[in-house]
């Protein structure tokens, strides 16, 4: 049974729709991230399933019950905020106390409660220090530690990291994953921050202008981005255009394209095998997209590869554990490429030529 | 600190230059302030301490007679009372008339309405404390407009005496000075992150024990600070007193009035007003440290 479940939710603000007709199952357990542009409604989203605001249309239901019209009060929800949004006036304790008390806990049983959840996000000893005491990760742990504290049926956490640095980010990301396989609950997270998604999810759910652009584990949406928006959107991509070539020559069990955008030589399409898939079937012209880390690059022509080309190359960008390199095809058309630092023992410079290979099955077609 | 090239020489020459420049800015209003209100304020401490004849001229001695008159007589001792009770029920009633009209403030739906509230919430304070009172006069007097409608639908069957009583000074304290409490708490308000109530409701707590157990907390900085403004102006106000109330009220101003203007006892009026001073003073700078107390509590 799915825990969390949106039917047909729109909402409207003036005459901008902010959500339009979305369909979503967020299974009993199961991090789900809602992953999108700024703008793209995934907030507004997590406030229609918190209860802050509510949709134009459809219904939200929690393990079964719908709770559409339901006072924020009664969904019983964790929420985490971007700013942690801890109570300034009341000590460590006493935020994470704060829904046991509304729950009339026993005393006792409220202090045991409190302390559980404080060593659960490792912050033993520090019950009595003042929100304005403590690091921002420290401010995020509590503000998690008083989310659970009322053991929800649901946790939703609105970019709960975008505010702490790089490093801390990090180690808050495995934190935070460790600790809801702990509990087991059903977890949301609105982010924009693609790696965060990727690394943390179950499933991700990538959202633009509104509507739900695919569904699908972070593999999935990796490898078979389903459409153009998301695969622009996740990670850095060459998109290439093509029309088929059904007579042509073509190694065995590929499908023979001409490139529209990227040449050969000047005039001459750039000639691309794709390997064969049921939804290439037929089709004349296909949008392929190719993974720049997918490229390699080598200073002279590999013997026996599908499909080679000569890259002039544009800018060499050295990140540490991996080189980014753009170049231009002899008759035009970009690549950008991703090779891991041990590949060059020289940097290669700008206006040097470099030979770009690639598999069939890296080429994947985008609907 | 931030690390400059600057040898240390010229970075104290360069501060020296600017602390120089900030007193010559400040020295016309320095001037100003030593001139009208710190000499004066000098001569009324040292007036306090001087001796009377019979005839209110000041003798060339000096000793706590003027103060020992003032703590001695239950006549003023009452009067002390009374402008105490009177400036704390004006602040009560203020704060609570405020809270109500801040939120509305706050919760405005846009930024034209906010605007008008505001506008119509300042405009009593362009017209002068005189007419406002007086305006109360209209209102509360025995032909006035409260009397002639409580008449009018036979609720009364002679007029009531509403001026001229303490009630009537609290009224038009009440009237006169609730800018000044509503404007603080509103600020306080408005400071609160929205996101506060939504985590309290996210944790189970409705709107009613939302407002009780954090907007209310939050906005305790703001409702302080109105307090210390309206309270020291009501313990120190004589002209609404004495318009709405009349000469003969027990209170502390009143009588400091009339002891320099009508009696002219120069040293007892002195007495009476440093001691006002320092009882505002005191309880002001009390509130203050629970102001402060609370705020680090907060902030650090």
């Amino acid at each position: 049974m799915s825990q969390i479940v949106l039917r047909n939710i729109s909402r409207r603000f003036g005459a901008n729709w902010a959500l339009k007709q979305v369909n979503l199952e967020v299974r009993e357990g199961e991090f789900f991230s809602l992953l999108g542009p700024s703008g793209c409604g995934k907030t507004t989203l997590l406030n229609i399933i918190a209860g802050f605001l509510e949709p134009t249309t459809g219904e939200v239901y929690i393990g079964g019950r719908d709770i559409t019209g339901l006072a924020p009060y009664r969904r019983d929800i964790g929420m985490v905020f971007q700013n942690y949004a801890l109570f300034p006036h009341l000590n460590v304790f006493e935020n994470v106390a704060y829904g046991l008390r509304i729950r009339k806990m026993k005393k006792a049983e409220i202090a045991a409660r409190v302390e559980r959840c404080l060593a659960a996000v490792r912050l033993e000893g520090f019950a009595e220090r003042m929100p304005h005491q403590l690091s921002g990760g420290q401010q995020q742990r509590v503000a998690i530690a008083r989310a659970l504290a009322t053991e929800p049926k649901v946790l939703l956490l609105d970019e709960p990291l975008s505010n702490l640095d790089a490093k801390l980010r990090k180690d808050m990301q495995t934190e935070l994953r460790s600790l809801q396989r702990r509990v087991g609950i059903t977890t949301i997270l609105v982010t924009h921050d693609q790696e965060e998604a990727l690394s943390l999810s179950d499933r991700i759910g990538i959202l633009g202008d509104g509507e739900l652009k695919q569904v699908g584990t972070p593999l999935e949406i990796y490898r078979r981005p389903a459409n153009r928006f998301v695969a622009e959107f996740i990670g850095q991509v060459n998109l290439i255009e093509a029309q088929a070539l059904p007579g042509a020559d073509r190694p065995p069990g590929t499908l023979a394209f001409a490139a529209r955008g990227h040449f050969a030589a000047p005039g001459e399409p750039l000639r691309l095998y794709a390997e064969e898939h049921p939804s290439l079937a037929g089709r004349e012209s296909v949008l392929f997209m190719l993974r720049p880390e997918r490229i390699r690059l080598s200073p002279e022509p590999p013997e026996g590869a599908a499909g080679v080309v000569e890259l002039r190359i544009e800018s060499v960008v050295y990140a540490g554990s991996a080189v980014r390199i753009a170049g231009v095809l002899p008759g035009g058309g970009e690549l950008s490429a991703l090779s891991s630092d041990p590949s060059f023992p020289v940097l290669p410079e700008p206006g040097g030529i470099l030979y770009a290979s690639w598999e069939p099955g890296d080429l994947i077609p985008i609907e | 600190m931030a690390r400059t090239n600057r040898t240390p020489g010229a970075e104290s020459a360069g501060k020296y230059r600017r602390n120089l420049f900030s007193w010559v800015m400040l020295t016309p209003g320095l001037i100003f302030l030593g001139a009208f209100l710190a000499v004066p304020f000098l001569l009324l401490f040292v007036i306090s301490f001087r001796d009377v004849d019979n005839w209110m001229n000041m003798l060339p001695t000096y000793s706590l007679n003027q103060y020992l008159e003032v703590f001695t007589s239950r006549f003023y001792l009452h009067m002390i009372w009374t402008t105490l009770w009177v400036a704390v029920a004006t602040t009560v009633i203020c704060i609570a008339l405020a809270y109500p009209a801040a939120y509305l403030l706050v919760r405005a739906p846009n930024r034209t309405v906010r605007t008008a509230l505001y506008v119509i919430l300042v405009s009593p304070l362009l017209t002068s404390v005189v007419i406002r009172t007086f305006a109360w006069i209209v209102l509360l007097a025995q032909n006035g407009l409260v009397n002639k409608v409580l008449m009018k639908l036979a609720l009364i069957s002679e007029p009531l005496r509403l001026l001229w009583n303490l009630g009537a000074v609290i009224i038009a304290y009440v009237q006169v000075m609730l800018p000044f409490a509503v404007l603080p708490i509103a600020t306080s308000m408005g400071e609160i992150d929205p996101r506060l109530r939504q985590a309290s409701m996210s944790l189970g707590a409705g709107r009613l024990r939302t407002f009780w157990k954090v907007t209310l907390p939050l906005t305790i900085p703001g409702m302080m600070s109105g307090a210390i403004i309206v309270f020291s102006l009501a313990a120190g106000s004589y002209i609404t007193p004495l318009l709405v109330g009349g000469r003969l009220q027990p209170l502390l101003p009143l009588a400091i009035y009339q002891q320099v203007l009508q009696v002219a006892n120069l040293p007892l009026g002195a007495a009476m007003s440093i001691t006002l001073l320092i009882l505002v003073g005191v309880l002001v700078a009390g509130m203050g440290l629970i102001l402060r107390r609370w705020e680090g509590r907060m902030h650090g």
